[in-house]
């Protein structure tokens, strides 16, 4: 019986390999970020999400849909109607018109060579989630990166020392400096580099940048603060009724416990005439 | 009343009925928790009607309709959320349910005669549930959804001479479009009712021979059973309310545990998903289909027939246990083999979840050949079941005379 009870100890731990697996897989696995809507007892900050819409509206919405949400709805954030209208203004809508971006899917066949997916859900389509939104709108090269791209790029060669660097600025394995040297040529040449994009390049070129957004309640317009707060918006955008779920939750738990104590005792006392 | 009750006896002997079968109904006493999963499955299934018929009423069987109407249930629909994620997590722990109500009567030997018939009805219930569940994840027309649906219907290409002539036929087409997502929706709704059916003439095979109990042993009426009301009603309310706290656990707060990401992108037949991968509930088979992979030409077939086989032999089970004894309990050999099973089984989910070419230690142990190795021990299991018991290997030990 010990061999066996070993066997399950093995296969259970097992179970977490495949993290372990997934991690080695050559895709960098996006950093957790702090969200304020994660977890049971989590709220969202609507202020996150309504500076979030604004940055939605204005740049996102150049080329992507958020065709699932009305205008109408960005009430609940805590926007007044006239706030709405002119929202939706950016866009040449009204406010009962759908988050439908500018762009139609032709045009932007035509400019990128593919349409720019619907965020309605992207939040919860990809694996890694919020952290993997986050992680795309940051996960291009900044300045000292694309320097140190550029130097290593100079005498078309790289060294160790450099292939080193390299791996530790893009996130990527540089062993195959063959490899590398391909993807350092189509990255110099102008093609959208992004780390935690599988595959690396895509599309999109880099979307958001600091201070592109000036936020009328003087929060800070950072990259990182404005990523952040489109990100929280797109999270309500995904699943508008999370925090009604999660307070009906409490309160069905509530009672199914209460109630599973009461059977449980009403159970002891019917048993006790049993034997 | 007691007159009005008088009048539809004479007619129709509904109390006769209620007490012989259920209040009254004798129900060995000694029977443990493990015993509550048959009623916990009753009740999922009962959830999965209810919660389907409703999200039946907003849906859209169509290739166009479908993805949205699942968001419009989501975000529109007066509690549409809650349908949806008790009936997508239902299925979860419908699984639950019933694969512990299934190695349950594999541990005590429920299966050993007089209950074969029951235990062939419940293989019944098993395969219809998987179909049931493998059309409804078809439903919701996301990548994996349709990916899914590609994969496995493709699989009945490898049946020789007609395979090819019967995916178009099932597919309705050429690929997995438009008259497949409409055949699977009637389908889908069609087949639970028939399992509410089947699952009728299991409670009658199970009211005809009487539920087997931890010690395996026939039991006396009277001296060693319970009325089944109130000791099993109480009995299976508490336990409903354990399972139903942790099931709404999953439901309120992490309903999308179970659910692949890629299944919230629209359906994308241009498209292929970087890695497809099934329900949780189906990762064990899945598994063992994808280890047949080194018979060339035939692989896809052979691997077809291992995954089918992997449960049909279930069938067979009350004909190769050949020992005196029922339950594992007083069985050393058979019950080290069952836990083997079980972990075995576990393993075997773990490789079905992860890329074929995936490996463990950097390359050292590539995951294919766990899998294989995985396959040979499930089905060893039941060789080696037949043969120890056969050949009087095992000697189980006393049996008690009574509980």
């Amino acid at each position: 019986m010990r061999l066996i009870k070993t066997i399950m100890a093995v296969c259970f731990a097992a179970g977490i390999v495949p993290t372990a697996l997934h991690a080695s897989s050559g895709v960098p696995v996006p950093p957790a970020q702090k969200w304020s809507q994660e977890g049971i007892f989590g709220t969202l900050d609507k202020a996150a999400a309504k500076r979030g819409a604004q940055v939605a509206v204005e740049v996102c919405m150049a080329c992507h849909s958020i065709g699932l949400v009305k205008f109408d709805q960005l009430r609940q954030l805590g926007f007044t109607e006239a706030e709405v209208k002119s929202l939706a203004e950016v866009q040449g809508r009204t406010k009962a018109d759908r988050m439908n971006g500018a762009l139609d899917a032709v045009s932007a066949k035509d400019s990128f060579g593919v349409v720019p997916p619907d965020l309605s859900l992207i939040t919860k389509a990809r694996k890694g989630y919020e952290d993997y939104t986050y992680a795309i709108l940051n996960g291009y090269l900044n300045e000292s990166e694309m320097e140190l791209v550029n130097k290593v790029m100079a005498d078309g060669n790289i060294s160790d020392q450099e292939a080193l660097e390299l791996q530790s600025a893009l996130l990527m394995d540089t062993h195959d400096k063959g490899h590398v040297k391909a993807i350092l040529e189509r990255l110099i040449g102008g093609a959208s580099f992004n780390k935690y994009f599988p595959g690396n390049f895509l599309a999109m070129p880099q979307p958001l940048n600091n201070g592109q957004v000036s936020y009328t309640d003087g929060t800070e317009n950072s990259l990182k603060q404005l990523s952040h707060d489109v990100v929280t918006f797109l999270s309500w955008a995904a699943e508008p009724t999370v925090a009604e779920r999660k307070s009906l939750g409490f309160w069905v738990l509530g009672y199914l416990f209460i109630l599973t104590v009461l059977l449980y005792a009403v159970k002891r006392r019917i048993w006790a005439s049993a034997h | 009343m007691s007159k009005i009750m008088e009048w539809i006896d004479a007619r129709l002997p509904v109390t006769e009925l209620i007490k012989s079968q259920a209040t009254e109904y004798p129900t060995p006493k000694n029977l443990n928790y493990w015993w509550n999963f048959g009623s916990l499955a009753l009740m999922v299934l009962i959830i999965m009607i209810a919660t389907g018929l409703f999200l039946a009423m907003h849906y859209k069987p169509d290739a166009l309709l479908a993805f949205n109407s699942v968001e419009h249930i989501m975000r529109d629909v007066n509690y549409g959320w809650l349908l949806r994620y008790m009936h997508a997590n239902g299925a979860t722990f419908f699984f639950i349910a019933v694969y512990i109500h299934i190695l349950r009567g594999m541990y005590y030997g429920s299966y050993r005669a007089p209950r074969e018939i029951l235990w062939w009805i419940g293989i019944v219930i098993f395969f219809m549930l998987m179909g049931t569940a493998f059309m409804g994840y078809v439903l919701p027309w996301g990548q994996m959804s349709y990916w899914g649906a590609a994969v496995i219907t493709n699989l009945m290409s490898a049946i020789p001479v007609v395979g090819e002539d019967l995916v178009t036929w099932i597919w309705g087409g050429f690929s997995v479009a438009d008259p497949t997502l409409n055949r699977f929706f009637v389908l889908h709704f069609l087949l639970p009712l028939l399992v509410v059916g089947v699952v009728v003439v299991h409670l009658w095979a199970l009211h005809a021979v009487h539920s087997n109990n931890p010690t395996g042993i026939d039991v006396h009426e009277g001296k060693d059973t319970l009325p089944f009301h109130p000791y099993f009603t109480i009995k299976d309310l508490y336990g409903m309310g354990v399972f139903l706290i942790i099931y709404c656990y999953f439901v309120f707060f992490a309903p999308n545990a179970f659910i692949e990401a890629d299944n919230y992108i629209p359906a994308d037949p241009m498209k292929t998903p970087a890695h497809i991968v099934p329900e949780w509930y189906f990762l064990p088979f899945y598994a063992i289909l994808r280890s047949i992979d080194f018979l060339g030409a035939f692989s896809k077939l052979a691997g077809v027939i291992a995954m089918v086989a992997s449960i049909a032999i279930l069938f067979i089970l009350p004909f190769l246990d050949r020992s005196p004894v029922r339950s594992f309990r007083y069985r050393p050999l058979s019950k080290q083999l069952f836990w083997l099973f079980v972990a075995n089984a576990i393993v075997l989910g773990w490789v079905g979840y992860n890329p074929p070419d995936a490996s463990l230690f950097h390359g050292a142990i590539p995951l294919i050949l766990i899998g294989r190795i995985s396959t040979a021990i499930y089905f060893s299991y039941f060789v080696l079941l037949w043969l120890i018991t056969a050949l009087n290997i095992e000697k189980p030990r006393p049996v008690p005379k009574s509980l």
